[in-house]
Parts: structure tokens; C-alpha cells; sequence
């Protein structure tokens, strides 16, 4: 896959592994939807609790690292298995330009509302021409 | 044993055994979801990830149905199949539209159909099915915590 990430750098968070996990971390799905004020963020993670989401932005890179709670009991037979308990990880660049103190997130049975409001300095505004 | 109707061959079983990881599935998935944004929806309605598993007391059905309100899941004993559906409001530039996902899922003849209790937390639906001696196919309705 090295091959894929020296091409596309941001795809390189969807094979990386998250610290405490042995599976590989998963990109999860997303939408991202622009207003004038800002950007709402959805994001798909099944089975991850408020305790196992974290949030950071830092240097104009948006990370969301979901582990998922809702673990398969100890001493069952599986008899078919399709879920993964792999950690989800989405990595987002932006120009720097939201406000991480205005951020607020809502996890709501497994789907992640993320509202990102612009700074001032990136809102559109109008010039008066004198 | 036959313990899955598979409606369609999923996602993540198309590619199974040929490459043996996961990885190569996901950066076509990226790139394509790239290539065609805006075109393909995050998640893509019909199929959603089932596990069956056992201990000695219960079968369980786990399936995964984020961003799903309680009111939306059915949950039927059906013949000695568990039926799944659910149903999801999205918002699109259109207006809403409803995305409905369904499942059938066979399971052991020996599950108490009368005493089958569902749960549904962080996007998670699960199903215990307790055991009991004899079977007897009917169909019930099932209430979902």
C-alpha cells in the first residue's frame, strides 16, 4: 500500500494502526456538508461509545479515532462473523482556518455529528466599495 | 449447516480470498469515493454487517445499524428465521429519503421464539435468542429495547 500512500498522503490513515489495537484502524464512512458559517461532518462509527471517541485537531489535521465498545463476549462460539472490532480512524485536512473552540460533537447510536464553525477571518464578507 | 440468506454478495465479501486483506479493498473504496463524491451515499442502504455467536444459555444476533431510531427496527421471528429491518431518514439537496436496510437470518431450531429480547446501544442491534428443548415454528413480533 506504500505505493497508494506515496501518491494519495491523506489514504495513509486509512492503514494505519491505532496504538492499543492489533487490527489495523478502518476509515469509516463520512459527509461533509459546507454553510457559509462553517462545516457539518457526519461520520459512520457503529458500536463506539462517548469513552472510546477522541477528537483532536491540531496543525490543520482533523483526526477522529473511534474504539469500539461493543466488544463479542468472552467464551462464545462464533458461528458467523461480518463486523470487525478494529478501531475506526478518519484523518481530515483543513486550511486552519475553524474555530476549535466553537466545535461541538454529538454521538448519537453510533453516528457522529460534528459541527465546525469557521474562524472570523474565513467567513465570506462583504466590502464596501466607497 | 445453512445459518445465512445472503440477499447479495456483500461489499466485503467480493474481494474475499483473492487478495486475503482488506486493504486493497479499502483504498479502491477510497478512490472511487473520491472519484465519484457527492455520488456515492456513506453508507449504502440494503446490507449491514451481521455476527451470529453462541454460549451455552443463548444464540446471539449482533447487527449493525447506525444512526437507526429504536421505532424504526423490526425485529420478527419468521419459521426459524430472524428477520431484521430498519429503516433511516437521510437528508439529502432533494429533500429526505429513507434508506431501508433488511436481513434474514436462519437460525437453530432449538431458540425459544417466545422468549427472544432485543437491545439496541451505540448503533448496535442485539438479539438474544434463548435455548429451549422442542421447536415450534411460528411468528411473533418482538419489541425492541
Amino acid at each position: 500500500m506504500s505505493f497508494f500512500n506515496s501518491l494519495i498522503p491523506t489514504a495513509a490513515g486509512a492503514v494505519s494502526c491505532a496504538e492499543s489495537e492489533a487490527l489495523p484502524a478502518r476509515r469509516p464512512a463520512y459527509e461533509v456538508t459546507e454553510s457559509d458559517s462553517g462545516y457539518n461532518l457526519t461520520v459512520t462509527l457503529p458500536g463506539v461509545s462517548k469513552e472510546g471517541l477522541e477528537i483532536t485537531d491540531e496543525g490543520g489535521e482533523l483526526r477522529i479515532v473511534g474504539k469500539r465498545a461493543g466488544k463479542l463476549p468472552e467464551g462464545v462460539v462464533i458461528l458467523h462473523r461480518e463486523s470487525t472490532d478494529a478501531a475506526f480512524e478518519l484523518v481530515l485536512e483543513h486550511d486552519n482556518t475553524i474555530d476549535p473552540a466553537k466545535t461541538e460533537a454529538e454521538l448519537k447510536d453510533g453516528v457522529l455529528h460534528l459541527k465546525l464553525t469557521k474562524a472570523e477571518s474565513a467567513k465570506p464578507r462583504k466590502i464596501a466599495v466607497t | 449447516m445453512h445459518l445465512i440468506n445472503y440477499r447479495n454478495a456483500s461489499p466485503a465479501t467480493r474481494f474475499g480470498g483473492r487478495y486475503g486483506t482488506q486493504d486493497l479493498e479499502n483504498e479502491l473504496n477510497w478512490l472511487f469515493g473520491t472519484a465519484l463524491n457527492g455520488f456515492v451515499p456513506p453508507v449504502l442502504g440494503g446490507q449491514f454487517p451481521v455476527d451470529l455467536y453462541e454460549d451455552k444459555d443463548n444464540t446471539y444476533v449482533r447487527a449493525e445499524l447506525p444512526g437507526v431510531t429504536r421505532d424504526a427496527i423490526s425485529v420478527e421471528m419468521i419459521e426459524g428465521s430472524l428477520s431484521l429491518q430498519a429503516s433511516r431518514k437521510e437528508k439529502t439537496a432533494e429533500g429526505e429519503s429513507t434508506v431501508s436496510f433488511n436481513r434474514l437470518v436462519s437460525i437453530p431450531d432449538e431458540v425459544a421464539s417466545d422468549k427472544v429480547t432485543a437491545a439496541y446501544e451505540n448503533g448496535i442491534l442485539t438479539v438474544t435468542l434463548p435455548r429451549k428443548e422442542e421447536s415450534k415454528p411460528k411468528k411473533i413480533n418482538v419489541s425492541v429495547n
